[in-house]
């Protein structure tokens, strides 16, 4: 039933062997080593703190939104850190192996990576950053700052949540694990059929590639689920459509963009798993396949996704450029209605990432205007901002400094999208850099929210403000490395240069190749910076203690509770009186968060059954990549019998007793800004 | 952010800008040095496109500089923190956007039709005007180009010749998987799809050497597959010809078997074939079709290197 | 107009927080609003896999006549259809007895649909089982790994409705009718009408169109 395979197998280990541990490349065991490091390191720590038991009580097992939140968060850090390494290898391969007398180490004809090597290297930097560095820190902060804004208590299906973030977790997993057991795919972020098809990519690289994605898949619908049903069902009682904070508009529109498009990915992907098991023909050249099918299912998906990343990375600009304008946004309905109509539109352009597919000039040229049309309500965005500037008093925080970087980056990133847009110039520079440089210019405008984002609300969620001083340096470094690595791979991309090289046979392009490694080092301090400003933060945590309303002129309900959050994050549901409830009642002096009597609180309770089924799924997915296949039916079966245990459980919530939530809602010190006070 | 922060900001912006002075024409900037008909459209299109961007871009940035300038705390401009709305700038901020893709539109589809790899309106004339157009098989191997022109019945491997001034029209095919095709000074991409054919047409305007090669990963190979292109007077191009129809190899569907077996092509051995059995492109497209396979070793992707050794040894024995 | 909008404060008689427990929103409806979203995500995992078909099908062409009639039995199917259309009506029937709140009744009605739910399953195992012993096999060829993908991932709900029926059973016969019970019996109906509509789409585009092919 199973295809054949080259190279062994056994029914125990499956392909499983010492030679899959890759100890004679010496970058991996260096990485390796490292890891260890770490780990002990981290290990250690929590059995020198005896830490074990109230990391797994308050962290492993939580169902709170905002617990699992920063676990995204931290998650999606780590693997920005992992993106980062990918990205210098890429960058430093390319500055030596340009033209045929370049030297080359470490079994490489050229630089120091082969083929193979640096094949994986960008694709996991590809993979990893969009789904496991963007999407967690993305979702982590529309997790905790969603339920706030709305006024609720939790997420619609807290357990759900928890299960999502543990998938997602698992998937990511297996990213890091294929860097010492077995490889990774070698061959793009997004698959290129037939070339992922076993004759072309016999080892479990693509495995490694297609359960991942899989698995975080899975997690992600889960996640858009749960954020739909949250925002619909769960807003306090006032909060008319209307009247919901923009960061959550973006959220519902990012995540119906998800709900919809992410079971396209997984069928894409499940056809490629048919075909590299069971040997069917979905994607095979021969044998009446189509591996265009791949192309046009995975784009549906794939174009849609950075929409869905782009829209919260909008939503938290249109929450910071206010907060540090001191006004309004501008044109709420308006921006309303650029969110859902980029939404709408992201459906129908997914061709215009294959337009040299030789596809009728009448097809390309319907997919070339839908996708400029995009433009249209992304420029009214841009409008909107700058209008809301207008007329305001602009403070340059450090969350302001970053949601104008953004804004610059989208300048770019979309000038140069509407470039690759005009189907004409297209043709000229498909897989080329120039495309790359497009898109790095977009998805550092959404790293450049995040930092913007959390910086904003990291007050609300730790109850003390990250210092600014390191932080700037910080930013100001990551200016220069974008400038330095992307202003050149813009002109690189009018020389026709491809992507994936791995040798660059035209000496004429080491100049810009040479300054891109300047702006990398650029980036590498950046990175101790950030190291200085979260060191400096934690340690003068206690000097930086803020209280519910840090900045002083944020606008919306999440702002009107304690910082740190309780975990009720209400002790009574407020109610809702107009769109920017918080500044209605600084303006109208009914800013007391002050509470005499209070009740009992129904929360639900700890699980550890979602961290069992991210492991157990993990567990599952490497036995299918190794091609053990009694492993995976072992824990198939457990998952199964897991899920249905749990169903049966009757005592999922429990009670916080008013005296406890008096208890917590004394302690805390709100030393409110004076323009709150009213 | 302080005022010796933004000159700082836009110098370092700016160094790397200045590297574009550097280069005179041999920079390497190849889709800025059009030279032959279809790309020159090309050219003339992306200038316009960038025109009209740019005419919207760089007005949306000063204005932002402007706002955040004028407004900036403590700065002198007049603060009204509940204006967040006017049905004129509204309209203003629709209006305008929709306006430029519009235009936009036009432009795209206009160019698109014109230089439609099937048919392009360009060379619409030119191919009325010309008389026969020259016709080339393009087959990709893993990682080598074969051209066919099955006019002429001869080969050659990595070395693309043809006539000035006279229409060129490729059908290209993969043997195992997708590449891209393109010699950016003349002609954008087509995918190389295995087991379909796909269809291509320029024209060279002037003699010269050009690069060209595959944009699609492909595989292990990728980085050396790329190709020269030399364009000769038509006259030339018969002598190429003659003098290529001499030579001893000959292309079979035999000989194409062991031909289109893994191989990376570091040495850019030149190789030609004096003779092509008919049908071959034909033949290619349909043994893909019905599931046939050239696959690549796992030694071939994991260790590149060792593998090609060995293959140059074979090489010497009298292998392709 | 400012964050004010329409609401001036009225002193004293402006509510501004909810005393009271909002913890107990509307949770039924919140459950079957969550399933109602994964069930459109399932409808779009069938909607990717029919425009699959739709694609592969141009290659319907590389099977012999013989291979197309094997495979488009639709005289079998249309008894597969009859059993999976009689269990969804018994499943109704309980869902009647559900809003009476006789539990005998919803059991009697689960069992019929489950035993149906198991007949169709045992008829398309059987379907599937004679086209491989004529060696008509997903690995053939683009198009009938398509069709037998289709198949196969509906009776896979089949299977996991058939547990779930299994499972609803116990927690009834535990519990009887509570929050978690009902919910989960309504969500099993949604699930199970939807297998059908989604048969509906098999047997019109599969194998009444195969048949035409
Ligand atoms: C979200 C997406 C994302 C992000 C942020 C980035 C960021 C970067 N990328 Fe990436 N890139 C992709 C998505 C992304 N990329 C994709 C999808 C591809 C295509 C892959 C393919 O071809 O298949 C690609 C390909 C790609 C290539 C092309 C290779 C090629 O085809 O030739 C290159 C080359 O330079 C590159 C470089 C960089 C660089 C220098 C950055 C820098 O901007 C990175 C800067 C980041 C930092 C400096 C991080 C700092 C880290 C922290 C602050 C966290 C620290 C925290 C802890 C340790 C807890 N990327
Ligand atoms: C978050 C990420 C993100 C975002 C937001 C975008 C936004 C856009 N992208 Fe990008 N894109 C990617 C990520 C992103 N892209 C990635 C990852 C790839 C490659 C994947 C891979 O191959 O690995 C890619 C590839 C890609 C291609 C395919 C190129 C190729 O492979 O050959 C195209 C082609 O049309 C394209 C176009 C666009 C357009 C038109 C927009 C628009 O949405 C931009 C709109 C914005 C503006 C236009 C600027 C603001 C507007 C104004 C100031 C108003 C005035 C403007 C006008 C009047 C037009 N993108
Ligand atoms: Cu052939 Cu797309
Ligand atoms: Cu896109």
């Amino acid at each position: 039933m199973f295809v054949h395979l080259q190279g062994p197998w056994n029914p125990v280990w499956g392909r499983l062997s010492l030679q899959a541990i890759p100890y004679h490349n010496p970058i991996l065991v260096g990485t390796f080593l490292f890891a260890v490091v770490i780990a002990l390191a981290a290990v250690g720590a929590v059995l020198y703190f005896r830490a074990g038991p109230y990391l797994w009580r308050e962290w492993l097992t939580t169902v709170d939104h905002k617990k699992i939140g920063v676990m995204y968060c931290l998650l999606g850090l780590v693997m920005l850190f992992r993106g980062f390494a990918d990205a210098l290898m890429i960058r430093t391969q390319q500055a030596i192996a340009v033209g045929p007398h370049s030297p080359g180490y470490l079994g490489a004809l050229h630089g120091y990576l082969t083929p193979f090597h640096i094949g994986q290297v960008y694709t996991a930097h590809g993979l990893i950053m969009v789904v496991f560095a963007a999407t967690p820190l993305l979702v982590g902060i529309m997790n905790i700052i969603v339920p706030l804004q709305i006024g609720a208590r939790d997420m619609a299906y807290p357990y759900l949540n928890a299960l999502g973030f543990w998938l997602t977790a698992a998937a990511a997993g297996l990213v890091m694990l294929s860097l010492f057991v077995g490889n990774f795919a070698h061959g793009g972020w997004y698959g290129f059929l037939p070339y992922f098809e076993l004759p072309y990519s016999p080892g479990v690289g693509v495995d490694y590639w297609m359960w991942a994605f899989q698995l975080s898949a899975v997690g992600t619908t889960l996640g858009s689920i749960n954020l739909i049903a949250t925002i619909v069902k769960m807003r306090a009682p006032g909060m008319t459509w209307m009247r919901m904070p923009i960061f959550t508009w973006a959220s519902l529109s990012t995540n119906l963009i998800a709900l919809t498009s992410f079971p396209v990915l997984m069928v894409s992907l499940a056809l490629l798993g048919l075909d590299r098991y069971f040997g069917t023909h979905f994607y095979t050249a021969g044998n009446g396949g189509n591996l265009m099918l791949y192309n046009d299912l995975f784009w549906v998906w794939g174009h849609p996704e950075v929409y869905f990343l782009i829209l919260p990375a909008f939503g938290m600009m249109s929450e910071i450029i206010p907060t540090f304008s001191e006004k309004t946004l501008f044109g709420y309905t308006t921006m309303v209605v650029a969110s859902f109509a980029i939404g709408g539109v992201s459906w129908g352009v997914w061709l215009h990432h294959f337009f040299t597919m030789a596809a009728e000039p009448s097809v390309n040229s319907f997919y070339s205007v839908t996708t400029m049309l995009v433009g249209i309500p992304t420029g009214v965005k841009v409008f909107n901002w700058i209008f809301t500037m207008y007329r305001g008093r602009v403070r340059f925080e450090l969350p302001m400094m970053w949601a104008v970087l953004a804004l610059f980056l989208l300048l770019v990133g979309g000038m140069s999208g509407m470039m690759n847009a005009f189907a004409a110039n297209d043709y000229m520079w498909h897989n080329g850099v120039f495309v790359v440089a497009h898109f790095h210019m977009m998805v550092l405008l959404i790293a450049a929210s995040i930092f913007g984002a959390v910086e904003y609300w990291f007050p609300k969620i730790f109850g003390f403000k990250l210092e600014q001083r390191w932080g700037k340096w910080f930013f100001w470094f990551m200016v220069l490395g974008t400038a330095w690595v992307f202003v050149p791979m813009f002109i690189l991309g009018f020389t026709g240069m491809t992507r994936r090289l791995d040798y660059v046979p035209y000496t004429q392009w080491a100049p810009y190749l040479r300054v891109m490694l300047v702006g990398m080092a650029f980036y590498v301090i950046a990175l101790v910076f950030f190291f200085a400003h979260l060191y400096v933060s934690l340690r003068d945590r206690v000097k930086n203690r803020v209280g519910a309303d840090p900045w002083g002129t944020s606008r919306n309900l999440e702002w009107m509770t304690h910082s740190p959050v309780p975990a009720y994050n209400f002790a009574y549901i407020p109610h809702v009186h107009a769109r920017d409830e918080w500044a209605w009642r600084k303006e109208n002096g009914v800013a007391s968060l002050a509470n005499e009597s209070f009740e009992d609180i129904h929360m639900p309770r700890n699980t550890g059954v979602p961290v069992l089924l991210g492991a157990l799924s993990f567990v599952l997915c490497f036995g299918l990549i190794w091609r053990i296949w009694w492993l995976s039916a072992a824990s198939l079966a457990l998952v199964v019998l897991v899920i249905i245990v749990r169903s049966f459980a009757r005592n999922t919530d429990e009670v916080i007793t008013a005296k406890t939530v008096a208890g917590v809602e004394g302690a805390v010190d709100d030393a409110l800004p004076s323009a709150a006070r009213g | 952010m302080s005022k010796r922060g933004i000159k700082g900001a836009i110098k370092a912006l700016c160094a790397p800008l200045l590297l574009m002075l550097n280069g005179c024409s041999k920079s390497g900037l190849y889709l800025l040095e059009p030279e032959g008909t279809i790309s020159r459209v090309t050219h003339h299109y992306f200038n316009l496109d960038v025109g009209i961007m740019l005419l919207i871009i760089i007005p949306t940035a000063l204005l932002s500089v402007w706002a955040m300038w004028r407004y900036r705390k403590g700065g002198g401009g007049s603060y009204r923190p509940d204006w967040s709305h006017s049905w004129f700038i509204e309209a203003v901020v629709w209006g305008i956007p929709l306006i430029t893709v519009g235009v936009l539109s036009y432009l795209s589809v206009k160019a698109i039709y014109k230089v439609n790899p099937y048919n392009p309106g360009a060379l619409a004339h030119q191919e009325a005007a010309a008389g026969k157009p020259l016709e080339v098989d393009v087959i990709v191997t893993d990682w080598r180009w074969l051209f066919i022109y099955p006019g002429q019945r001869i080969a050659s491997v990595n070395h693309l010749v043809l006539p000035v001034g006279v229409p060129v029209h490729f059908r290209l095919t993969s043997t195992s998987v997708v590449n891209d095709f393109i010699i950016p000074q003349l002609v954008g991409m087509i995918d190389v799809i295995p087991g379909m054919r796909t269809k291509q047409t320029l024209e060279a305007s002037k003699t010269g050497h050009y690069v060209g090669f595959s944009a699609d990963y492909s595989g292990a190979g990728l980085s050396w597959m790329n190709f020269e292109t030399q364009t000769v007077t038509k006259a030339k191009f018969a002598q190429w010809v003659k003098k290529t129809q001499a030579a001893p190899h000959n292309m079979t569907d035999a000989a194409f078997n062991l031909f289109a077996k893994p191989y990376i092509s570091i040495d850019h051995r030149p190789m030609v074939f004096g003779h092509v059995q008919s049908g071959l492109f034909d033949y290619v497209v349909h043994e893909v079709m019905s599931g046939k396979v050239w696959p690549t070793p796992t030694a071939m992707t994991e260790n590149m290197v060792k593998y090609m050794n060995k293959q140059q040894a074979n090489v010497k024995a009298g292998d392709y | 107009m400012s964050s004010t909008t329409d609401t001036r404060i009225q002193p004293g008689s402006t509510v501004l927080w909810d005393k009271g427990d909002a913890a107990g929103h509307d949770i039924l409806g919140t459950r079957t609003f969550g399933f109602w979203l994964y069930m459109l995500t399932d409808a779009m995992v069938y909607a990717a896999f029919f425009a699959a078909f739709g694609v592969l099908a141009h290659n319907a062409g590389l099977n012999s006549k013989s291979v197309l009639a094997a495979v488009f039995n639709a005289q079998g199917a249309y008894r597969e259809t009859i059993a999976l259309f009689a269990s969804v009506l018994a499943y109704g029937y309980a869902m009647v007895a559900l809003k009476k709140g006789s539990r005998s009744g919803v059991a009697v009605g689960t069992v019929v649909a489950l035993v149906l739910g198991l007949v169709f399953l045992g008829m398309v195992s059987g379907d599937m089982e004679r086209l491989f012993g004529q060696g008509i096999v997903p690995q053939s060829n683009g198009f009938l790994s398509i069709v037998f993908t289709l198949i196969i991932y509906h009776a896979l709900h089949i299977i996991v409705g058939a547990i779930w029926m299994l499972v609803m059973l116990a927690q009834m016969g535990r519990d009887g009718f509570t929050s978690n019970v009902v919910y989960r019996l309504i969500n099993l109906r949604i699930f199970w009408h939807f297998q059908a509509v989604i048969w509906v789409f098999i047997f019109v585009f599969v194998y009444l169109q195969g048949k035409v092919i």
